[in-house]
């Protein structure tokens, strides 16, 4: 992909103001809620927003990647009642921070795209998780919130139509686990962070029993180009699978790390060489995790060709996740680097249940006994073994996302934990 | 009518049961921690996991699709399911650990991860000998540990209330304790604090879980977590014998066990009937060991001049004489007798038997009801366990004005149980220069007060009946002995270990702690006697048999039919002339 250099941002673009209302409406700020609500001939219910959204193929930017308007179209007909979305802002994935750029940078893109969002599904009343430590991006979207309340953006007769939803702002504790979608919504009900069995799905039963959806904010800001400019415009962008806009979190050993909005499907190498303009201090690359710390780590020989999008990494064995990108050089520890991601899944572990909530504690202690020197090659097996034992044996995906890591990365580079444990069996004598 | 295949043998079934529920309904066994049948499913423990699937049928058609070797073919979920929560579908298939290695890998593996945390102190633990992890560990878990690193310390022996102590170190997570304050008795006072492998219930800051109802999150917990801070560590499970009873303590004829060693009464818990009170129990209740084993009456004692202080203990022999001369020398419109709704029908209607006969009087009784103390829930405004009981066999009910009317108008009082002076219907001095025999079973003040003392038997040893205020009439075993029983000559008395642990003997009763006292059936046939009639009540059956004659709504009720239903709902609820 080469034309990525000519490639004009639309979801954090270059245009100095855009986190005010004035600059953003004279970008075409509110065009596309304005044309929802009052076009009746090009969108003459909220369905058809839904099957615009649906064609688009807008692919969950949390972690998931599932089609968003497919997900909204598992709203059940209105009855009156009320009805939810939440928007996920947690973002509380290591390695992931490309949110906070659409808080900071483009807030009323995504209040926007869920006030679309909101008329598309019958929605009451939007609620905005964001993670706790964002203070100063909370700050942030309650000035901007506020603004789009003063301006009729937002509350009763928006854009002066009989669509009417209110937004309430949330902030986060800090658990990792609210960002789990019905471990969220158990957060906003004020009850402790544990996700829920489901079925059933919160479309059925979501937030206080009602029909919710959640979205990762990212997703929610691509609404309104969708609808600006047609399903067909957002699937010309990146991969043809999981087109559209993507931020490119780059952190770890690059030159320039930070958040990119480029189209999806970039080569992993063109991002790491000339986006982020190359490893630090000139050291060779060794392995990436490709979009957050729970997706499978990939060393530097698999990177080669390898595109950004969700089939891509699938095929060569790790996920998109978030695109949320760590770049290691050739001087990482990669034993040390496990241990300290285990040691967040064992903090962030909610507890509920078993497998996960003694698992995560029992791969930190091995690897610990590892990075010291303790560990024999038998533990190796073992840690591979308690992976399997947790791998989809759990309520959330979070035992997944604790144990894929530690499954990779053994296998991927087991001569280096190899290397740091004694032998297993001692000969006598 | 839905079909369902559980272990290749297939069953129908109606409705939408969940398939854990269904799975135990039919007697197979599935192992589960966090489970419970009266309340919601959370799938934490992650133990009763099962391989599901569906037959494949043909959208178009309707028809099965089959393979090449003819057979339906089946399409499986990706993932092992929980059984607890999982809704029962037509045409599903299910296998256990009894047809699925891959679900007895998993048993294997939730157990292993819970035992990695979990200190292994059975030898200690007031739990071990009915633990459902000990025994699913023995029946489903691994044969050792590879977990070869430092166990995860918590919080030990924490006072949560007055009566439950957490160890939180044991505790597996399964949240059946918060979900009973949540789902049951409502109190919320418990939640799960902390995250991961430090999580453990707890109350919230500067508040105690003092929930009316708290212990019964003891008997929910599934490991040694929760203790009672009054039993823990007094006995071991297998000390002792398990024997069905009731709560005296309150109107709702709560059922309930009671665990007895060496003569005394342990600890009661609850136990399960539907019609009552499910699995639960009041703490009010269990604190009826107190009742049972302190401040007993035994011996029959007698004032020997109004004016002494104590009581002087009297042979059997000279109580029944003493009554005799009394009764004789004193004109029968002198004389109150009193029934009781703390005493059992059996007791009242022996009682009613000798009064009607020998004092020319039907028995009266008063009710002991507080108006509000009820909850809506286990507790009823009616404190006693027979009022019921009292009103079926058509004994006159006194208010507190007609009792002290009638008392300052006899001489010779008669009464059972009740304790006046201690409700303060009465005052000592409303005792003086009258004769008071009382039966009872504990030292209470009225007993302090009276002429003669008679101790009878308490729930806890015989065989009697009580009719709660739903008008269902359950009854109890005698759980401990009296002087003249005899455990291992009394066959209804040591159920509880011959079924449990196959032993013939009871090794764990002595001579000890038992009480000189006899059944009120008993002394009322003696006195019978010195009358020189033979009225013989030698068993609560004795008495009961009699009232199938005399009383239609006990027509036909017996001890079996009791057991059998677990207690009768009797049909009426009219008060019935007693005609004995």
């Amino acid at each position: 992909m080469s034309d990525w250099k000519s490639y004009e941002p639309t979801l954090i673009p270059n245009i100095e103001g855009m986190h005010q209302l004035d600059t953003y409406r004279k970008h075409g700020g509110y065009e596309a809620l304005h044309s929802v609500l009052h076009d009746s001939k090009k969108w003459p219910d909220p369905s058809s927003v839904v099957q615009e959204v649906k064609d688009a193929n807008i692919r969950g930017r949390g972690g998931a990647g599932f089609n968003a308007g497919l997900k909204w179209s598992f709203m059940p007909p209105a009855d009156g009642g009320p009805r939810y979305l939440a928007c996920n802002g947690d973002e509380s994935e290591p390695g992931t921070f490309k949110d906070r750029k659409i808080f900071e940078y483009n807030p009323f893109l995504f209040i926007e795209g869920a006030t679309i969002a909101a008329y598309a599904m019958s929605i009451t009343t939007i609620y905005v998780y964001i993670r706790g430590e964002y203070r100063s991006w909370i700050k942030k979207m309650e000035k901007a919130v506020s603004d789009a309340y003063d301006a009729g953006l937002l509350g009763k007769n928006i854009m002066g139509s009989t669509f009417s939803v209110d937004l309430v702002l949330h902030s986060g504790a800090g658990a990792y686990i609210c960002g789990e979608e019905t471990s969220l919504l158990e957060s906003l009900e004020g009850k402790r962070g544990y996700p829920r069995v489901k079925p059933p799905f919160p479309a059925q039963r979501g937030l206080w029993g009602r029909p919710t959806t959640i979205n990762n904010i990212e997703t929610l800001s691509n609404v309104p180009g969708v609808i600006r400019n047609g399903a067909t415009w957002f699937k010309s962008i990146g991969a043809e699978t999981h087109p559209g806009p993507i931020l490119y979190g780059i952190s770890g050993h690059v030159n320039r790390p930070g958040v990119y909005e480029l189209p999806s499907g970039m080569p992993v190498m063109t991002l790491i060489e000339e986006v982020a303009q190359g490893v630090k201090d000139g050291k060779k690359l060794k392995a990436i995790i490709p979009g957050g710390s729970s997706t499978p780590i990939l060393p530097a020989k698999d990177l080669e060709n390898l595109t950004m999008d969700a089939d891509a990494l699938r095929g060569a064995g790790s996920m998109m996740g978030t695109a949320g990108m760590v770049v290691m050089d050739e001087d990482t520890d990669i034993v040390e680097t496990l241990w300290r991601i285990s040691k967040f899944y064992h903090h962030e572990s909610c507890g509920q249940c078993t497998p996960c909530r003694e698992g995560t504690g029992w791969l930190e202690k091995i690897l610990e006994k590892v990075v010291k020197g303790e560990g024999t090659s038998r533990d190796l097996d073992l840690l591979l073994d308690i992976t399997s034992q947790m791998e989809g044996r759990t309520i959330c995906a979070l035992a997944d996302a604790a144990a894929w890591p530690v499954r990779y990365t053994i296998s991927r580079f087991r001569e280096e934990f190899e290397a740091r444990c004694k032998p297993s069996l001692v000969p006598v004598g | 009518m839905a079909e369902i295949v559980i272990d290749g043998k297939s069953y129908s079934f109606e409705g939408k049961p969940k398939l854990l529920d269904f799975i135990l309904s039919k007697d197979k066994e599935v192992p589960f921690f966090c489970y419970h049948p009266s309340m919601s499913a959370p799938a934490n423990c992650r133990m009763c996991m099962v391989k599901v699937g569906q037959y494949v049928k043909n959208r178009d058609t309707g028809e099965y699709e089959l393979d090449e070797h003819g057979e339906r073919q089946i399409r499986w979920f990706p993932k092992l399911q929980t059984s607890c929560n999982m809704d029962m579908m037509d045409d599903m298939i299910v296998h256990t650990h009894e047809t699925d290695n891959l679900v007895k890998r998993a048993h294997k593996d939730t157990l292993e991860m819970i035992l990695i945390n979990h200190p292994l102190d059975c030898p200690i633990c007031d739990q071990a000998g009915e633990c459902p992890l000990q025994i699913q560990t023995y029946k489903y878990g691994p044969e050792g540990s590879r977990f070869e690193v430092k166990k995860q310390h918590k919080p030990k022996h924490v006072q949560l209330g007055p009566r439950v102590t957490l160890d939180a170190e044991r505790c597996i997570n399964c949240t059946r304790c918060t979900r009973f304050t949540d789902e049951i008795s409502q109190s919320h006072q418990l939640t799960i604090t902390r995250r991961g492998d430090k999580n453990h219930p707890t109350t919230a800051p500067g508040t105690v879980f003092d929930d009316p109802y708290s212990m019964n999150t003891i008997d929910l917990c599934p490991v040694g977590a929760l203790t009672s801070t009054d039993f823990r560590f007094k006995a071991r499970v297998w000390e002792m014998n398990q024997t069905p009873g009731l709560d005296i303590t309150n109107g709702k004829g709560v059922n309930v066990d009671l665990w007895t060693r060496d003569n005394l009464v342990l600890r009661i818990t609850p136990r399960h009937n539907p019609h009552v009170n499910d699995y639960w129990m009041t703490d009010k209740g269990r604190d009826a060991i107190q009742l049972y084993n302190e401040n007993r009456l035994s011996t029959p004692s007698l004032r020997l001049h109004p004016k002494d202080k104590d009581l002087v203990m009297t042979s059997w022999d000279n109580t029944l004489q003493t009554i005799q001369e009394i009764v004789e020398s004193t004109d029968s419109k002198q004389i109150l007798s009193l029934g009781s709704p703390y005493a059992s029908v059996e007791e009242n209607a022996a009682w009613a038997h000798f009064s009607q006969t020998i004092l020319k009087q039907k028995p009266s009784y008063t009710a002991h009801v507080e108006k509000g103390a009820g909850d809506g829930f286990l507790l009823v405004d009616d404190q006693a366990p027979n009022t019921a009981g009292c009103d079926l066999l058509g004994l006159k009910k006194r208010t507190k004005a007609a009792l002290k009317k009638a008392v300052s108008e006899s001489q010779v009082i008669f009464s059972l149980h009740d304790d006046y002076i201690e409700r303060g219907w009465i005052t000592k001095e409303d005792l003086k220069g009258k004769t008071w025999i009382y039966f009872g079973t504990n030292l209470t003040q009225i007993a302090n007060a009276a002429t003669l003392t008679v101790p009878i038997t308490c729930a806890a040893e015989h065989t009697a009946s009580y009719i709660n205020v739903d008008q269902r009439i359950q009854r109890t075993y005698p759980a401990k002995e009296t002087k003249y029983t005899n455990r291992r000559l009394d066959l209804e008395m040591s159920e509880g270990r011959l079924d449990r642990f196959g032993t013939k003997f009871d090794h764990w009763v002595n001579e000890d702690n038992k009480i000189d006292c006899k059944p009120l059936w008993e002394i009322v046939s003696d006195l019978f006697s010195l009358w020189g009639q033979t009225i013989t009540y030698r068993h609560g059956r004795d008495v009961l048999e009699s009232l199938n004659q005399t009383i239609t709504a006990l027509d036909g009720i017996t001890y079996q039919a009791m057991d059998d239903h677990r207690g009768v709902l009797l049909s009426t609820s009219e008060p019935q002339e007693a005609s004995t």
